[in-house]
């Protein structure tokens, strides 16, 4: 956030974990560290030592921090009402390229127009160390959306896995001001880092297995005009679990809730919601609008591949793969948007 | 970035100074907002009583009139049942005003039909009023306004006074019951009566999915241009501010890109059902 500086600097990896527990002094540290099913989530750092270096893009996503599952708003009681809005100093390191394209995008939809207070209060307060991804998972496909494997701006930093050390870029203010402190740590990167970054981009490049275009799946819906048989296909595999939704690192929709402690006191929280479910889109009095599935589903991939593009000029998708993953019916957005591209009947078997 | 935020989802505190019993379900509650404000017919406030949670409900009064606001508020779930509870005297939360509300600017030297059902009177209300201010400015004032029984008209005064005010005013109702001697049927059934002439009138229209949608029909089948059909649609919203993303169709948000739509723009954006 903030004016865009770029600079870049080489960090050698022995001087990694003093520069982050130094910082972790001003502000909690989060990142990649082994979960209780050995599987690897983002959680705050205890030990820098366990932070893992090398994972794909994690689940859940690191919206959670900026966007929370569940986020108290207000606290109330008969005479006072407290905003609850977190504005906590935070470092979040280790997360991938597509989730800083996603944050990119949530910054125009929660920042424009209305400014969402509890969103910008976290993000303002929240620096994201990011590192380009030189092994990408077979689910990617941040590729064809230009949102990874490396970017060339709208990062707070941007670490470039050059062997013994980094090429940290630094994209804004907030990523500066973690750097200056301690640039001692840091050296200047003479021509044949740049040449070892470009070799680590360019051979992450060749190592995608999905090449997906978005941009002719919207194509099709827009100019071709996609059967509604296609769309209750697709519905007829969704088993509205709300996973998609849930992993989603450019899903953005909540619900208000109070909740009461007692007669006069009690809080008013935010979570996440998901279209997917029949009742998103109730009204009082018995009245639901998105009563059936295929209305839910084609309201997802329209979301995401007409209006987004229409809103923000970028798709509503950053090929993070997270959906591909979590998807029982196999109706994530590589799958529908290579069916809308070779059509249901062409479909090779899968 | 760095710029004081402002407290998006704050309700400002306002106090009920009178509740108006209109039907068994519908009250009108008169507040004061301790933060005075514009606003604009068609506009709507996100209502919020403390515990209960948070609804939008579109304003009844019309700025200018009377310095309190008008809500009038059908009891229909959890959080209006409980604002249905509320004395003189209580506090309530209010955001807002938030919407695009309607324009009378285009309808000037023109005849103006406005075409209610049920509560959907209250934001037509608002208009109506705003218009009776500038009355010479237009043509024909009609309004056809369609109830469930004749003790469900709502803003029965208002109405006897817009009579006075030479607006022709045509009432029906779904059933009748002792003493009524009006119309009966749905609203489109008696659109045919009003003598505004259909060609270029503009119409207003707010009540129910199904009446919205059968009067967009029947007037566009007389020949009013589709820009010229203009509605108020309803929808579950959270936040009122183009965010929580529940009354988001078709790539517009009700909150933010409406409440307020042509019928034009309803049929190019699939909106309402349509």
């Amino acid at each position: 956030m903030g004016s865009i500086y770029m600079e870049s600097l080489i960090l050698a990896k022995s001087n990694l974990s003093y520069w982050l527990r130094q910082l972790r002094k001003e502000m909690a540290l989060i990142g990649p560290l082994k979960g209780e099913n050995n599987d690897i989530v983002f959680k705050t750092v205890e030990n820098i030592h366990e932070i893992i270096l090398d994972c794909p893009a994690l689940i859940p996503s690191p919206k959670e921090f900026i966007f929370p599952q569940k986020e108290d708003m207000f606290r109330f009681s008969k005479d006072k009402v407290e905003n609850l809005r977190n504005d906590k100093k935070r470092l979040i390191f280790g997360v991938r390229s597509c989730d800083i394209s996603a944050i990119i995008l949530f910054d125009r939809f929660y920042g424009e127009k209305f400014v969402d207070d509890y969103y910008m209060s976290r993000r303002n307060n929240t620096v994201f160390i990011s590192i380009g991804c030189n092994n990408p998972d077979p689910t990617c496909f941040c590729i064809g959306l230009g949102s990874g494997p490396f970017l060339s701006l709208g990062f707070d930093i941007q670490f470039s896995d050059l062997g013994d050390r980094y090429l940290v870029e630094i994209g804004s203010t907030n990523g500066m001001d973690i750097v200056k402190k301690f640039i001692h740590l840091f050296s200047q990167p003479k021509k044949s880092d740049y040449d070892d970054q470009y070799e680590a981009m360019l051979s992450s490049q060749a190592r995608f297995e999905k090449r997906i275009n978005l941009e002719n799946a919207r194509q099709k819906i827009l100019f071709e005009k996609v059967d509604d048989s296609f769309w209750e296909g697709v519905a007829k595999r969704c088993f509205e679990c709300g996973g998609c939704v849930y992993e989603c690192p450019l899903c953005t929709c909540f619900n208000v809730i109070d909740r009461k402690y007692s007669e006069t006191e009690g809080i008013r929280i935010r979570e996440w919601d998901t279209c997917m479910f029949r009742g998103f889109t109730k009204m009082a009095g018995n009245i639901w609008p998105a009563d059936k599935k295929v209305m839910r589903t084609k309201r997802w991939y329209f979301h995401k591949l007409i209006y987004y593009p229409e809103q923000f000029g970028k798709f509503g998708c950053v090929g993070c793969g997270r959906c591909t993953i979590t998807c029982p019916g196999r109706i994530d957005m590589a799958t529908i948007a290579y069916r809308l591209k070779v059509g249901e009947n062409e479909r090779k078997a899968d | 970035m760095k710029e004081r935020l402002t407290d998006l989802y704050l309700p400002s505190k306002a106090k009920v100074i009178d509740v108006v019993d209109m039907t068994s379900d519908v009250k009108l509650f008169k507040v004061m907002p301790e933060k005075t404000f514009k606003y604009k017919p068609g506009q709507f406030l996100m209502v919020s009583l403390w515990g209960e949670g948070e609804v939008p409900i579109s304003i009844a009064s019309t700025y200018g009139v009377r310095e309190e606001i008008e809500l009038c508020i059908k009891r229909v779930g959890p959080v209006t049942s409980a604002i249905h509870s509320l004395k003189s005297g209580d506090d309530i939360g209010i955001r807002g005003p938030f919407g695009n509300g309607f324009s009378v600017n285009r309808a000037k030297n023109r005849d103006i039909l406005f075409v209610g059902g049920g509560i959907g009177i209250a934001p037509l209300r608002s208009l109506i009023n705003e218009v009776l201010k500038n009355k010479k400015d237009f043509k024909k004032i009609e309004l056809v306004y369609g109830s469930r029984t004749p003790s469900d008209i709502l803003f029965m005064d208002d109405i006897n006074l817009w009579q006075k005010k030479g607006v022709n005013v045509i009432l029906t109702v779904d059933r009748k019951d002792r003493g009524w001697r009006g119309n009966a049927g749905i609203v489109t059934e008696h659109i045919g009566k009003s003598r505004v002439s259909f060609k270029n009138a503009h119409a207003f229209v707010c009540g129910p999915q199904v009446m919205i949608n059968a009067v967009m029909r029947d007037l566009s089948s007389r020949g009013t241009p589709e820009g010229n059909i203009i509605m108020t649609l309803e929808a579950h919203m959270k936040c009122g501010v183009g965010k929580c993303g529940h009354c988001y169709a078709d790539g517009k948000y009700i909150c933010t890109d409406g409440p307020v739509f042509s019928y034009k723009e309803i049929k190019q954006f699939n909106l309402n059902g349509v």
